[in-house]
């Protein structure tokens, strides 16, 4: 069932110029130059009910301003959303006591005292009662590890801790849609890991998740169904394993080496997609044809490697494919 | 009625939570208590010495001189807010949508806050203030009527509320406001009467404060304290005045609700 | 010696040149500083508009006294007020390593990398109400106008240690930005001719935390009404700047041991 639809959302800004200088800021005070910005441009899709769906894109794709008109706090300038029953930005104070939002880095909670005060602060404002929110915060409590932490003051948490209040914050009056805008942005290793799990669990008793993020490893984890933005236009729009597919499994290898490289290492499997100098190259590893595991002893074997990074295929890079994957189709 | 419940409910956890986290600060507010006397001190021998051996100054004998600066320094404690600053920080950084994000509309979030801010102020500023007033200065701190004193009160922290939120709703359209509460800043520390009392002032100065927000903030209060209301060579019952000052408030709140709504109009469209 | 004022005078220059840069909100704080200027004299004023007085005050005797406070406290925060807020900054963030790392006294670099053009406002305000005063009054004689500048600097050195007081406190009071307020009340006593304070809180005002010297006793100077325990009261305004630094140094000694 669909939970949300949305039909040739389009967010138009117009901006001014603002001049630099004395002269400059005193002229635009008369004179004002108009800048028209389309951030989002003829959006159109669905979201079913229960599934996690990511929002992907470069910074400054749009992303943040779809999932703001998704949450009613941005007026589109045409298009439809729907959501549930509700049509966000027009029906927004209902509408957002459904759903919950974790905007990673503008934090619900306040700084001074211990979460579980903001915590009941948003009892009172969500209308929640007392036995729903004791047995609620217990099970949230319980899951994401944080019931000593939850008295502590805010202010002296890691900020992995401070994330799980955040969820906590948004999730304790059982929304239905819960929007994370990049809810991993900042966290090591360990903490986006847990993060994650957190999302999967919730997301198990029904509640349906949209997020963005920049970052391909969120949605590989997490999303069942994947939305490509890119300048405000929609690239890619399926599921999980229709980009797999599309992308094939691929690495970004960095390799800073102690002798003038050479193509032995290269087949079927590696390309190189940039080369610095002799010494500094960049390569694209494709892991459904061999494992990074052995690529990286086959090229020590052969070449002296004096630094080696292994990563994710970047954004831009993603974008890219995409654009020429569609071209071969057309 | 349910919807009553929901909104004292609502004011009691931000006013708990407001307290908690300003409880950190105490030490900050107690400073009031070594400067607000110091001040009244100054201003103790200043009028001492402009009263010398009696008579009325403006139509205030030297009595009553003093318990008019007596109480403007402990009403302050009950009316003074931090709207503006608080507001304009949230949308400067960006934090005011989380307010957004929920279902809550934000200025009666922050009157909630500031409730809970003065009534910690009460504990730690007012009370000890007033002991200090009345055991070392010996200042006669019984209001005329304290029913009317009491309500006039509580419509100068409204209107100071309301006054100061309208001054953080002008960062959603100027990005820098710290000119416009600057000058503001200035022209109610003249014109609340804070400095002297408002009829010091031309005529014609005096009467223009019917129609500007500054005298309901301190000098109705205090002049309600005091039992009698003079102002632009108008002489009103207290009943009359603390009834203006009510309408006052009132005009002052529907035009927070226009402002406020059309900044709510402005954040959807743009963002900010 | 010689180096000391390089520092300093490369320091105001770049104060100024990003001052300069934001001229609009230059501007702008300026007229702000002017307009509290204005309201700086309005109680006197008030009260004189209204027939009363200080006794034994004329109006212009007065507001030489303010004009004179005003001019003092323009010139001591333009020097000094920086080193508060920059020490508080500096002991939030945990950040005041950064001084002590400089190959130069902390008190000098934090005096001079805190300079603030913007209190020209100030210094602007308190020349032109000087200037409407001692056209009123006149100055006594021209040992007056020298008796006048001694006791000014010497007001200025209390100025100085009441800065470093403050800032030496918010090395104890982290983040209270509640603590210029403390000296600002103590300060109101300079403000006004202080024979209309009682004895023993003329003498605090004098010998204690001499603020009389801020604006009171230059502008008696100029009248031609010094006395000699104004003159003698130079000496704890020598020692009272003395102890704002020594504070000042002793925090920063303290801070070094704890290591923040």
């Amino acid at each position: 069932m669909q939970i949300i639809n949305v039909k040739n959302l389009t967010k138009t800004y117009i901006t001014h110029k603002r001049g630099s200088g004395f002269k400059e800021t005193i002229r635009s005070f008369f004179k004002r130059e108009k800048v028209i910005v389309n951030a989002v441009n003829n959006v159109s899709f669905t979201v079913e009910e229960g599934s996690i769906t990511g929002i992907l894109g470069p910074n400054g794709a749009g992303k943040s301003t779809t999932i703001k008109m998704l949450c009613g706090t941005l007026f589109p300038t045409s298009g439809e959303i729907t959501a549930m029953e509700f049509r966000p930005y027009a029906d927004r104070k209902r509408y957002v006591g459904e759903i919950g939002a974790v905007f990673g880095q503008r934090s619900q909670l306040v700084w001074d005292i211990p979460p579980i005060d903001s915590f009941n602060m948003n009892r009172a404002i969500y209308g929640i009662s007392q036995a729903d929110y004791k047995s609620r915060l217990d099970e949230l409590a319980e899951l994401f590890e944080i019931k000593e932490v939850m008295h502590k003051p805010t202010r002296v948490l890691s900020l992995g801790e401070r994330m799980k209040c955040e969820f906590i914050m948004a999730m304790l009056h059982k929304p239905k849609i819960v929007f994370l805008d990049e809810p991993t942005i900042g966290l090591d290793v360990i903490a986006k890991a847990k993060i994650r799990e957190f999302i999967q669990k919730i997301n198990a008793t029904g509640t349906t998740f949209i997020l963005t993020t920049h970052d391909l490893e969120d949605v590989k984890q997490l999303a069942d169904h994947v939305i490509i933005i890119n300048h405000g236009v929609k690239v890619f729009d399926d599921t999980l394993q229709n980009l797999q597919l599309n992308l094939g499994e691929k690495k970004i290898v960095e390799l800073t080496l102690e002798e003038p490289f050479n193509n032995s290492v290269l087949d079927d499997s590696v390309r190189v997609i940039e080369q610095k100098s002799p010494l500094e190259l960049v390569l694209e590893v494709d892991v459904s044809k061999t494992t990074i595991g052995d690529f990286i002893e086959r090229l020590s074997k052969k070449l002296s490697i004096s630094d080696i990074s292994v990563k994710e295929l970047p954004m831009e890079e993603i974008i890219t494919q995409i654009y020429e994957e569609e071209k071969t189709e057309d | 009625m349910r919807s009553i419940k929901h909104k004292i409910d609502i004011c009691a956890a931000v006013a708990h939570v407001t307290i908690k986290e300003y409880l950190v600060y105490r030490s900050h507010m107690m400073v009031s208590l070594f400067v607000g006397p110091v001040y009244f001190v100054v201003q103790f021998f200043i009028w001492t010495a402009v009263y010398g051996d009696g008579g009325a100054l403006v139509g205030f004998e030297y009595e009553q001189m003093i318990r008019y600066f007596g109480i403007t320094a402990l009403l302050g404690y009950v009316t003074w807010n931090s709207a503006d600053w608080n507001l304009s920080m949230l949308i400067r950084t960006g934090r005011y949508l989380t307010f957004a994000l929920r279902p809550l509309n934000h200025r009666f979030f922050a009157l909630s806050q500031k409730i809970g801010h003065r009534l910690l102020a009460i504990g730690f500023e007012l009370i000890p203030c007033t002991f200090i007033f009345i055991l070392l200065f010996g200042i006669d701190m019984r209001p005329s009527n304290i029913g009317w004193f009491v309500l006039s009160v509580a419509l100068a922290f409204f209107m100071n509320f309301y006054v100061n939120y309208c001054l953080g709703l002008a960062s959603f359209w100027i990005v820098q406001t710290d000119g416009i509460r600057y000058l503001y800043a200035l022209l109610s520390t003249i014109f609340a009467g804070a400095l002297v009392p408002l009829v010091f002032f031309p005529v014609s100065l005096q009467f223009i404060q019917f129609f500007l927000p500054f005298q309901y903030i301190s000098y109705v209060p205090v002049m309600v304290f005091l039992g009698e209301y003079r102002l632009g060579g108008f002489t009103l019952s207290i009943p009359a005045i603390v009834g203006i000052q009510g309408a006052a408030v009132i005009v002052m709140f529907i035009l927070s609700e226009i402002l406020y709504k059309s900044a709510m109009k402005r954040f959807t469209a743009v963002g900010a | 010696m010689k180096k000391f004022f390089n520092i300093y005078f490369t320091c105001i220059k770049t104060a100024m040149a990003r001052a300069l840069a934001y001229r609009l909100n230059f501007v702008l704080s300026m007229l702000i500083a002017l307009g509290w200027n204005a309201l700086f004299p309005l109680v006197t004023i008030l009260i004189y508009g209204a027939g009363a007085s200080f006794p034994g005050w004329d109006f212009y005797e007065v507001l030489l006294i303010q004009s004179v406070f005003l001019l003092s406290t323009g010139f001591a925060f333009m020097a000094f007020n920086g080193v508060l807020w920059s020490t508080m900054h500096h002991i939030r963030e945990g950040s005041f390593e950064i001084v002590l790392l400089k190959p130069i006294s902390p008190i000098f670099f934090m005096i001079a990398a805190n300079f603030d053009p913007e209190c020209v406002g100030m210094i602007v305000g308190g020349t032109v109400l000087f200037t409407i005063a001692i056209v009123h009054t006149g100055v006594a004689s021209v040992m007056a106008v020298g008796q006048f500048l001694i006791l000014f600097t010497a007001g200025f050195a209390v100025m100085a240690g009441i800065n470093m007081l403050m800032a030496a406190t918010s090395f104890k009071w982290v983040g209270n930005s509640r603590i210029p307020e403390i000296f600002d009340s103590m300060m109101e006593f300079g403000k006004y001719p202080a024979t209309i304070f009682p004895k023993p809180l003329q003498g605090i005002a004098a010998f204690v935390f001499p603020v009389s010297m801020i604006g009171f006793f230059p502008a008696q100077a100029l009248l031609g009404d010094l006395e000699m325990y104004m003159i003698i009261s130079i000496i704890p305004c020598i020692l009272f700047m003395l102890f704002g630094i020594f504070m000042y140094k002793h925090m920063i000694k303290l801070y070094e041991g704890v290591g923040g």
